[in-house]
């Protein structure tokens, strides 16, 4: 099983992240270590984590946090490609 | 002009800006600033619940019926605490919820001040989005926002909690300002992920190419359908292809009861012959549905030989549950509507006699002759088939998704996804606001019923004229019945006592009735629904009733259980 790097740009505000944590707990994501810095761009947060499961897994986990609202954008990145924006 | 108005003011302002006339709601500490702004705006009915969970469920009813957002309102603590419940039911079954709940004043959030409670936090996983609004310039467009959010793709509950010293400052108020958006991340696409137009196009010529070339095709068709109003549309695509039409629990009145492509429910206490049918089929269009346990079983063996096609407004269902062949992001009604012009015409005349030959007579037996489908008849016939049916959860919720002969769109609402019992009382008491002309029945086993049945003053304080039914068995029957199947009969804790409901609902001065036979069912029922006000029938209904056919938990669609286990059928 080949691991997968998501990274999820997302509102700077408490409530967000804390509903993006949620996402990963309530939808029993199987995750490697979680960051969260600034983006670079102001009232913007990057949320980082390794997930250990297939492409379609990571998949379904992008489209969980493209529906929550102040998701601004999710890239996948699986193991050997380069970071490409996740489909909606 | 501008004038000075405190934040209460501004928030009963910006309601009835979003065009809410009702509000289902109980008072307290923390909110009660709006309570005392309430009274200045008449265009804003308040309707007083027993219990917060009611108010929620009440929302959850009201937006269901009318398709517009339901609002509920509760105190900080436990007044916001007793909605959870309600607003897990409403994220489960996409219904358009928006709480208002009061939260102690900003500086003493965060040191378990007196009624205080993280209810951000504990709905964060059952709400949409929610909101705690730290300034009082920012409340007008929280509603407005929280009301869009709501309603917008797939609807959800929100919440917005409010300080109440958010409440109680004033500020310097136009009237024709516009509510500034507060949201940070880019707006103006759709809330909801759609796929680009040219993949829906591309999803629909596929899917009519294997609808062209499926022998056993089967439509499924989910609550989606109901919240998107496509029911011209599956309608129009199950007569021009011939396809048998399967409706879930949440799907049921999505398409006309007894119209002759219309098979019944599927899944856990789903039809033989519906759940055969998904077993053989080779080709499923799913439409509005997320493939959920009750209706697949063990996904594993689930509709082995079906190519899924799925249409649904959310990405993120799309193989969520069951692999699918063609997926198609989009709403239900627009996407139908274009594959019914994709499609061409043809006739699954082969395929309906093999399902007919599926076609199990019913089984039940009944001691005595009050039969749930004798009850549910009489129901039927005193209203015409005009009425909505709100139905709580366990027994009666099966006998009536699969007895009751819907005609109209919409007329069939029960708590789906979360099962919650207690839900049809306050339920109906929504759905009666929503549909002011028409009759509404709550139907409830003896179990749900005693949950809410405190919301029995709120009718006669507020005239709602709820008819309330009770399926009376002396069991919570449902896990009585499991039970009996699968725990060796050792009934454990599921006799349940209830008290003389019609000295209760004297006690609450509204006319009962209770039925031990059939032959008097259609006086009782015809008096109780010709009452101007609310009205009780109690059903005495055999106590160790069944529902058949059932498909143990994640069991295979391909075994179902038709009679109940030996040495143990109601001896």
């Amino acid at each position: 099983m080949s691991g997968h790097t998501v990274a999820v740009l997302l509102d700077d505000a408490l409530v967000t992240v804390n509903r993006a944590f949620g996402v990963l707990r309530r939808r029993n994501v199987p995750i490697e270590g979680l960051a969260l810095h600034p983006s670079g761009t102001a009232g913007e947060a990057r949320l980082t984590f390794v997930l250990k499961a297939d492409a379609a897994t990571a998949d379904r986990v992008a489209q969980q946090f493209h529906k929550m609202i102040g998701v601004r954008s999710v890239m996948v990145l699986a193991n050997g490609d380069s970071p490409t924006e996740a489909k909606r | 002009m501008s004038e000075m108005l405190s934040g209460a003011e501004i928030l009963c302002r910006a309601l009835v800006d979003a065009g809410v006339e009702v509000v289902f709601g109980y008072p307290g500490g923390a909110i009660m600033p709006f309570y005392h702004a309430l009274p200045d705006h008449p265009q804003l009915r308040h309707i007083l619940v027993r219990h917060e969970q009611a108010a929620a469920h009440a929302a959850d009813g009201y937006a269901r019926a009318s398709g517009r957002a339901g609002v509920c309102v509760a105190t900080s603590g436990p007044g916001a605490t007793n909605l959870v419940t309600g607003l897990a039911a409403a994220h489960m079954d996409n219904s358009p919820v928006v709480a208002i709940t009061g939260q102690v004043s900003r500086p003493m959030i965060g040191r378990d001040a007196f009624q205080e409670t993280d209810i951000i936090g504990i709905t964060l996983p059952i709400t949409k989005q929610n909101y705690q609004v730290r300034d009082v310039t920012e409340l007008a467009a929280v509603v407005a926002d929280a009301m869009a959010v709501a309603l917008d793709g797939r609807p959800g509950p929100v919440l917005i909690d409010v300080p109440k010293d958010v409440q109680n400052q004033k500020i310097e108020w136009h009237p024709s300002q516009k509510p500034r958006d507060t949201r940070a991340g880019p707006r103006g696409q759709s809330l909801t992920p759609g796929a680009s137009p040219g993949s829906q196009e591309d999803g629909v010529r596929a899917a009519a190419r294997l609808i062209k070339g499926a022998e056993r095709p089967l439509i499924m068709a989910g609550h989606g359908v109901i919240l998107a109003d496509a029911y011209a549309e599956v309608r129009a695509l199950a007569e021009k292809t011939g396809i048998p039409v399967i409706t879930t629990l949440l799907g049921i009145s999505a398409f006309p009861d007894g119209h002759p492509l219309h098979l019944g429910m599927p899944g856990m206490h789903g039809e033989v012959h519906v759940n055969r049918a998904i077993q053989h089929a080779d080709v499923i269009i799913g439409i509005g549905l997320r493939f959920d346990d009750r209706v697949t079983g063990n996904t594993a063996s689930f509709a082995p030989q079906a190519r899924i096609i799925h249409i649904d407004l959310d990405r993120s269902e799309i193989g969520k549950n069951v692999p699918v062949a063609v997926g198609i992001v989009g709403d239900a009604r627009d996407i139908t509507r274009r594959l019914v012009a994709a499609v061409e015409p043809r006739r699954c005349e082969r395929w309906l006699e093999h399902i007919r030959g599926f076609v199990r007579t019913r089984t039940e037996s009944y001691r005595g002759d009050l039969s749930p489908e004798a009850i549910l008849a009489s129901i039927y016939e005193a209203s015409h088939g005009e009425c909505t049916i709100v139905t709580d959860v366990g027994q009666h919720q099966m006998w009536v998704a699969k007895l009751y002969p819907y005609q109209r769109p919409n007329s069939h609402i029960t708590s789906g996804g979360l099962g919650a019992m207690g839900f049809a009382v306050p339920a109906a008491m929504g759905v009666h606001l929503a549909r002011p002309n028409g009759t509404v029945w709550a139907i409830s086993g003896d179990g749900g019923f005693q949950m809410n049945m405190a919301e029995m003053a709120t009718m006669v304080q507020e005239g709602l004229p709820v008819k309330m039914a009770v399926f009376n068995n002396g069991y919570l029957g449902m896990v009585r019945q499991w039970q009996q199947f699968f725990h060796e009969k050792r009934y454990s804790c599921t006799p349940i006592w209830s008290p003389d409901y019609l000295k209760l609902a004297e006690a609450y001065g509204i006319p009962g009735y209770r039925v031990k036979q059939a032959g008097e069912l259609a006086e009782a029922v015809g008096r109780a629904n010709a009452q101007p006000g609310p009205a009780l029938v109690e059903f005495m209904i055999e106590q160790e009733a069944n529902v058949f056919p059932m498909i143990p938990p994640g069991g295979s669609l391909s075994e179902p259980i038709e009679a109940a286990p030996a040495g143990a059928a109601g001896d």
